[in-house]
């Protein structure tokens, strides 16, 4: 290749790379319209945290009603806090595995786990387990880069009209959203609509200002396939960080759904609320995002000790 | 010979640069990071006579530094100081027309001996100011300061050039995800004041220009102190009759040390770089071991010694009725486990290793400027709207050589107020605008947070009456990391704050 050569490739490179990212529209839908929302919700109890997440997500319809072979799939777990697995202040690391292995069971190409932390990345990745057992469970783990952030417009906000997201999660085949249930003074409880607050960039703390319409909108965009929702330990009070082994709970649950509203509205219960006692859930709701009324869904529970 | 010495060398700059990578988070290492700095002799004796104290972890590395010099005399200087090797190599780069010795500069080399004298004495009033010119603190915060972050920032602009092409791009974040948390800082790292710093080092390579060590030769009072030992060394090289005065070693001599009639060395300037040995056409040198230490003049007088008493005088009393702007010194929030500010500032050389190791954990620590007076020029400082101190991290004590910071466990660090957060009614968004927000007490660490917050009904702009959550510092529990400072969302000055109020330093 001579000089000229090249200096074309480059610049046709270039500017298929920047039309592509200006005005970007993100191809997740593409996968998810067909997709129907499902009322199926999982709910399993009393297992190891491996086996609830295989069974929870059979209940649901199968890994392989998600994953694809040769799909890039996105796990985006909670690892926002420099806390160890037993405070439950990010997602539990057997949990996180169970999720890989199933994925790469169903033929996934490409693994990635990742998420935007709140204290240092290098002490949350290492501290939470999660690094060390997606590793292992053949997994590429990685920190978030800077460069990888794209402006998306919103086109439904009103309180938002652009943010940042993660180009990595819009380009993926499939995203699974795998939060920890837990408490929090702002929200009350943060659980998958909030643990989308790890796939964006920007000044985050602005989202709290006006949270339950700010975190609706943002959820307009990026759409999971999957939540799975880590209710192996919670914690009770003094969250989203916890820190006092006496605030965490052993609740032994997962709770799995394609309806991201509804898995939130099924893990509040584990609180001792309603998800219409959350105003961001009802937000979700009212957006169209999904449903929060119980009844209306299809419930699926087990029970290891049964 | 020369070639074991150049191996030598670079074998002690590989070891500091391989310690300097080494002091991060997570902390595993067999040397102590900051070896360098408690192996030099300098730093031992003028922060054992300023802060009056005997500080066990210097002593054993640096005496054996100086009972070697008195065996192998400046041996510090040619094989193992790492700033040494830095000036070899740049005087390389420099092509210094001829290699003729600089005699109208010998005068200068007093100099050295006069900064000593002057160090030492203003140690004896308890102003202790070797941190200024210091050859290993010097290093060590050029390279945390300046080099080791325009190297990063290099390293990730070639990187992040290619991720815009677009080319390669699978490999390419493959080689940044191994080198991310490694070489390269997770994320982008940003120190103030890096300009000075780096500019003391940068003047250093470039005296260069004039003469080959000029630092060495003139300026070091690490060096000095060596030399003052090497002046009774024991092992001597001695000129034999093979020599032919050629002058070729006069002409190679890094300092400068060889005589006009090429017969006899200085042992004070010499720093055993054997480029003598190597260049001789008839190999005269020989060595010797002699048991009566050997006796060298220094050429420093009685008289110079008094003035530069007096200066070291002049110098104390300028820095300690320097006074400190009290609204900068309520902020004044030093590391976990500092000793009460007097001490601190008798025993911080300013080598910033703690700064390094917080650099790459929560970013809370930056050299300071003026806001602990002129004495505190360059020590470390929290900085709360860049970085915070992170809960469960005492690593900054582990690094400090002198003990400045004492190492703390993690229990008791967890115990030691570094200060207090107090929230700006004015700027926090529920105060003056009646919204939620609660950024900070999110991030507060504690089991028990020291935000808590008063939920209230009240007006709100558009009208409507709401409950709003109003937070304030619990004053019993914070512990001044300073997370909530940095959290919050605010552009410009955040809605919260941070004092020294409450502060607790470690007291023996």
């Amino acid at each position: 290749m001579d000089r000229r050569d090249f200096l074309k490739k480059s610049f046709k490179l270039s500017a298929a790379t920047i039309a592509m990212y200006n005005g970007y529209v993100p191809n997740l839908f593409a996968r998810t319209e067909n997709m129907e929302v499902s009322k199926d919700l999982a709910y399993v109890v009393n297992g190891s945290p491996a086996e609830m997440v295989s069974k929870s997500i059979e209940l649901v319809g199968g890994i392989e009603k998600f994953v694809k072979k040769g799909d890039v799939v996105v796990i985006k777990p909670n690892i926002g806090w420099a806390r160890r697995p037993d405070q439950a202040a990010n997602t539990n690391p057997d949990v996180v595995t169970e999720v890989i292995r199933l994925c790469k069971a169903a033929g996934a190409k490409k693994v990635q786990v990742f998420d935007r932390t709140c204290n240092e990345a290098k002490r949350c990745y290492h501290l939470s387990g999660i690094e060390k057992a997606a590793k292992k469970a053949g997994a590429d783990v990685s920190y978030v880069y800077p460069q990888k952030f794209k402006r998306v417009k919103i086109p439904q906000g009103s309180y938002l009209k652009s943010w940042e997201f993660y180009s990595d999660v819009l380009n993926a085949d499939v995203f699974i959203n795998v939060p920890v249930a837990k408490h929090h003074s702002l929200t009350q409880l943060s659980m998958g609509l909030k643990n989308m607050m790890g796939v964006i960039g920007g000044n985050r703390g602005q989202i709290h200002n006006n949270f339950d319409q700010k975190i609706t909108e943002i959820n307009s965009v990026v759409r999971p396939q999957l939540t799975i929702l880590d209710c192996v330990n919670i914690i009770l009070r003094n969250g989203p960080q916890g820190g006092n082994l006496k605030d965490v709970k052993n609740t032994n649950t997962i709770i799995a759904g394609v309806d991201r509203v509804a898995v939130d509205a099924m893990g509040a219960t584990l609180f001792g609320k309603k998800g219409q006692d959350l105003g961001y859930i009802v937000e979700a709701h009212k957006f169209g995002l999904g449903e929060i009324d119980l009844d209306k869904l299809n419930v699926k529970r087990y029970d290891y000790k049964s | 010979m020369e070639r074991v010495r150049r191996i030598s060398q670079l074998f002690f700059l590989l070891l500091f640069i391989v310690l300097f990578f080494k002091t991060t988070y997570p902390f595993e290492t067999v040397l102590p990071v900051d070896i360098f700095l408690r192996a030099n002799p300098l730093v031992m004796l003028t922060t054992m006579i300023s802060s009056r104290e005997f500080i066990g972890s210097l002593l054993l590395f640096s005496t054996i530094v100086l009972v070697l010099s008195l065996i192998l005399g400046r041996f510090f200087c040619g094989w193992v100081c790492p700033l040494g090797t830095c000036i070899d190599i740049s005087d390389r780069l420099h092509h210094l027309p001829g290699k003729n010795p600089n005699k109208s500069l010998r005068k200068y080399r007093v100099v050295k001996y006069t900064i000593l004298v002057l160090m030492l004495c203003a140690a004896l009033f308890s102003v202790q100011l070797i941190w200024a010119l210091d050859p290993i603190s010097l290093l060590t915060r050029t390279f945390t300061v300046a080099i080791f972050p325009i190297f990063a920032f290099i390293i990730e602009g070639i990187l992040s050039f290619f991720i815009s092409t677009g080319l390669f791009e699978n490999t390419i974040f493959s080689i940044y995800d191994a080198l991310r948390g490694t070489i390269v800082p997770v994320e982008p790292l940003f120190i103030k004041k890096s300009v000075f710093i780096l500019s003391m080092f940068g003047i250093i390579l470039l005296l260069g220009q004039i003469a080959r060590r000029f630092w060495c030769r003139y300026l070091c009072p690490l060096g000095a102190l060596v030399a003052f030992f090497s002046k009774y060394r024991l092992s001597k090289r001695l000129v034999t009759d093979a020599c032919i005065s050629c002058g070729k070693c006069y002409r190679e001599c890094k300092m400068d040390a060889i005589s006009d009639d090429f017969q006899s060395f200085s042992h004070s300037e010499c720093i055993e770089c054997m480029n003598c040995v190597t260049v001789c056409p008839t190999n005269a040198f020989k060595y010797s071991l002699k048991l009566r230490p050997s006796k060298e003049k220094i050429d420093f007088s009685r008289r110079r010694f008094v003035f530069t008493g007096l200066g070291g005088l002049l110098a104390v009393g300028m820095t300690k009725t320097a006074f400190a702007d009290k609204e900068k010194t309520g902020a004044l929030i030093r590391p976990p486990g500092s000793l009460p500010e007097e001490q601190f500032l008798d025993r911080c050389i300013r080598c910033h290793e703690c700064i390094k190791i917080c650099s790459t954990t929560g970013k809370y620590l930056q050299p300071a400027l003026l806001e602990s007076g002129w004495e505190g020029l360059l020590t470390p400082l929290g900085n709360p709207r860049y970085g915070y101190c992170e809960y469960d991290c005492n690593l900054c004590g582990k690094v400090c050589p002198t003990g400045a910071i004492h190492e703390l466990t993690i229990e008791q660090k967890k115990e030691m107020p570094l200060g207090t957060a107090k929230f700006d009614k004015s700027r926090c968004i529920p105060w003056y605008k009646h919204e939620d927000c609660l950024v900070c007490e999110e991030h507060c660490p504690l089991p028990e947070k020291a935000i808590k917050f008063d939920i209230k009904e009240v007006e709100t702009r558009d009208g409507t009456i709401q409950p709003i959550k109003f937070p304030y510092v619990d004053e019993n529990l914070c512990i001044g990391c300073g997370i909530c400072a940095t959290k919050c969302p605010l552009d410009g000055k955040a809605g919260i704050f941070l004092t020294s109020y409450r502060q607790e330093r470690w007291i023996d």
